[in-house]
């Protein structure tokens, strides 16, 4: 729970842009404004505090597409028990990002 | 339409070469999936800016600017695989980074000093003092290294009273050519040179105040002579081995045995010599000018004026001759004295750049202990301890190290150098004292603007900080007031205690990149 309390609120962002669906870090990017210096690295802190993971997607599917295959990102059970709490204490939250705006893929 | 596809497909080469740059500082193992990612990224970035078509020059900074930030996302990966460099970015704000981030510079400064030919030569110089009465005689209007006593003249003063000198010397420089006579103690070799010889008399180095290293006592079996090396000559030529002492060489086609090696401080005296030939007579056989030295006595000493003494001699005959004597030694400070005032000269200007209290304390309920108290105090103290040697070293570097410049400016370098960097140094070290906690020492952080400026005589406006162990909040006052007029602690009470329940994890994690907060 202490964990939960002291997410900023540019890490509760990303992951209500991830509970939102922009499930890669560009669209990340697109969806908070935020640059991709600070994106990816705090990707990276939350995949690294289990509150988020990461899978590449299928080749085949990316290549049906005709393009490269993008990393996704995923909330955890964690994350989303994190991003719960951070609701609470950043109330704006969901109204700067509202859940399922993005389809999710 | 050409053109912007090859301008397009440029652009997109430096993209990808700035994501392969800043994939070199992601470590190996994650090196190739971090490449992937980035370049798939990219990819989108550039269909999202082009739509169907080719990039403008706006999407094509947005797509830069994304890059960029790759560099960002890489050294976070270099630097959480790194535990010595989370360990020390999780001293941010301590005292004990403080003191290691001065240590280390501290021992830079004396590495370069050891290191740097101009510095290690001057500080070679410090023990071996050339006598400060000893003075170099030349005809009047000359100046520089070129010889104008002639073995004449020299032994018409010689044969004198004198009025102003205990002791006269001679010397003469001549090239010899010299070749290695197989004598070398540990059979050692070197090919054939010429070198600087100085025949001089046998006083010149008594004359000079200077003692021969690994002096041997003076054989005179079979007439042979002795020549003392200079050091830098014996470095260049022989490598600076001790065994050297005792070889027997051929100069200038009779045998000599190296008798040791004199101190640099003696090359102060012109001639570039590689070895000085010490004989009875120095003017015997000799037709070509050389130098004069002499050690001034107690009435000599009066006379000089400004480093110089004018003498007028008899000459050969009768005629007279005017001399000018100038110590070889200059009465030039000692680096030490230099900063020694550098620094008088800097605490003494402190006070106009920068407040030198510390802040006010206010009574703490508390009550801080001695043991606090002494903690606080002796940080500054190590501060202050750390940063004179250092500065010392830094003023020696800059003022020595650059040779180009001249032995003459560095005096003017060294002063300047110790009293700029002494005064800002002193600056850092009580502003840094001023933003650290009184209790932990820790710096304090997260600033926040309190107040409005245009407001100043209705409220008080300024800044606040707070220490991150929770024990005090800073107050700085943006505009000093006569009811505000310096900054003041507030020491919290255990009841804010809450809010800093886990900070040292908080602190933790702030290290690795301020992703969480209290």
């Amino acid at each position: 729970m202490a964990l939960e309390a002291r997410l900023t609120h540019t890490a509760a962002l990303i992951l209500q842009a991830l509970d939102a669906g922009y499930v890669y870090g560009f669209s990340i990017m697109e969806t908070t404004g935020l640059p991709s210096g600070t994106v990816y690295p705090a990707l990276r802190r939350l995949e690294q505090n289990d509150l988020i993971r990461s899978q590449w997607e299928k080749q085949s599917t990316a290549d049906e597409e005709q393009r490269p295959a993008r990393k996704y990102y995923k909330l955890t059970a964690a994350g989303t028990t994190t991003l719960e709490a951070s609701r609470r204490r950043y109330p704006l939250l969901e109204r700067l990002i509202p859940s399922g705006e993005a389809k999710t893929i | 339409m050409r053109l912007t596809l090859r301008s397009d497909w440029a652009n997109r080469q430096l993209q990808l070469g700035l994501l392969h740059m800043a994939s070199f500082l992601v470590p190996r193992q994650e090196r190739a999936e971090w490449r992937r990612e980035w370049r798939s990224e990219l990819w989108h970035v550039r269909q999202a800016c082009s739509g169907s078509g080719a990039l403008g020059s706006r999407d094509d900074q947005r797509a830069n600017g994304f890059c960029l930030g790759a560099f960002e996302d890489a050294l976070w990966l270099r630097r959480s695989g790194k535990p010595h460099v989370v360990w020390f970015a999780r001293m941010e704000g301590t005292p004990a980074r403080c003191l290691l981030v001065m240590a280390g510079m501290l021992a830079a400064s004396y590495a370069v000093a050891v290191l740097l030919p101009g510095v290690r030569a001057e500080r070679s110089l410090w023990p071996s003092k050339v006598n400060p009465n000893a003075v170099l005689i030349q005809q009047a209007g000359y100046s520089g290294s070129m010889p104008t006593v002639t073995p004449d003249e020299f032994r018409a003063w010689n044969e004198r009273r004198q009025k102003y000198f205990d002791s006269l010397a001679y010397y003469r420089v001549a090239q010899e050519q010299e070749s290695a006579s197989g004598g070398s103690p540990d059979g050692a070799s070197h090919a054939a040179s010429t070198w600087s010889v100085a025949h001089s008399s046998e006083n010149l180095f008594e004359s000079l105040g200077l003692t021969v290293q690994f002096a041997e006592p003076r054989s005179q079996a079979g007439g042979s002579y002795d020549v003392w090396l200079s050091e830098s000559a014996w470095k260049r030529l022989f490598g600076a081995d001790p065994h050297v002492v005792g070889t027997e060489v051929r100069l200038g086609g009779r045998s000599v045995r190296i008798a040791g090696v004199a101190p640099d401080a003696a090359l102060r005296l012109p001639g570039a010599v590689d070895a000085w030939l010490l004989e009875q007579d120095a003017t015997r056989e000799a037709k070509s000018a050389g130098y004069a030295v002499g050690r001034l006595n107690a009435e000599g000493q009066g006379e000089l004026w400004s480093s110089c003494i004018r003498i007028t001699a008899d000459g050969p005959g009768d005629s007279k001759q005017d001399l000018m004597g100038v110590l070889v030694e200059s009465s030039r400070p000692g680096t030490g004295a230099l900063y020694g005032f550098a620094a008088l000269l800097a605490l003494l200007s402190l006070p106009a750049i920068t407040a030198v209290s510390l802040g006010e304390y206010s009574a703490n309920p508390q009550k801080t202990s001695w043991g606090r108290k002494l903690y606080r105090w002796s940080f500054l103290a190590a501060k202050v301890a750390l940063l004179t040697p250092m500065v010392y070293f830094a003023a020696l570097d800059l003022a020595y190290g650059f040779t180009s410049f001249g032995r003459d400016h560095a005096i003017e370098i060294q002063l300047a150098a110790s009293f700029s960097m002494c005064l800002f140094g002193m600056r850092w070290v009580l502003k840094d004292q001023r933003r650290r906690c009184p209790v932990c020492l820790r710096c304090v952080a997260h600033p926040a603007q309190v107040g409005q400026a245009s407001r100043t005589f209705l409220a008080w406006n300024g800044t606040e900080m707070m220490c991150m162990g929770g024990h005090t909040l800073l107050h700085v006052p943006s505009l000093p007031t006569s009811w505000f007029s310096s900054q003041r602690w507030l020491y919290l009470d255990p009841s804010w205690a809450f809010l800093f329940a886990s900070s040292a994890t908080t602190m933790d994690h702030e290290a690795i990149g301020g992703f969480f907060s209290t």
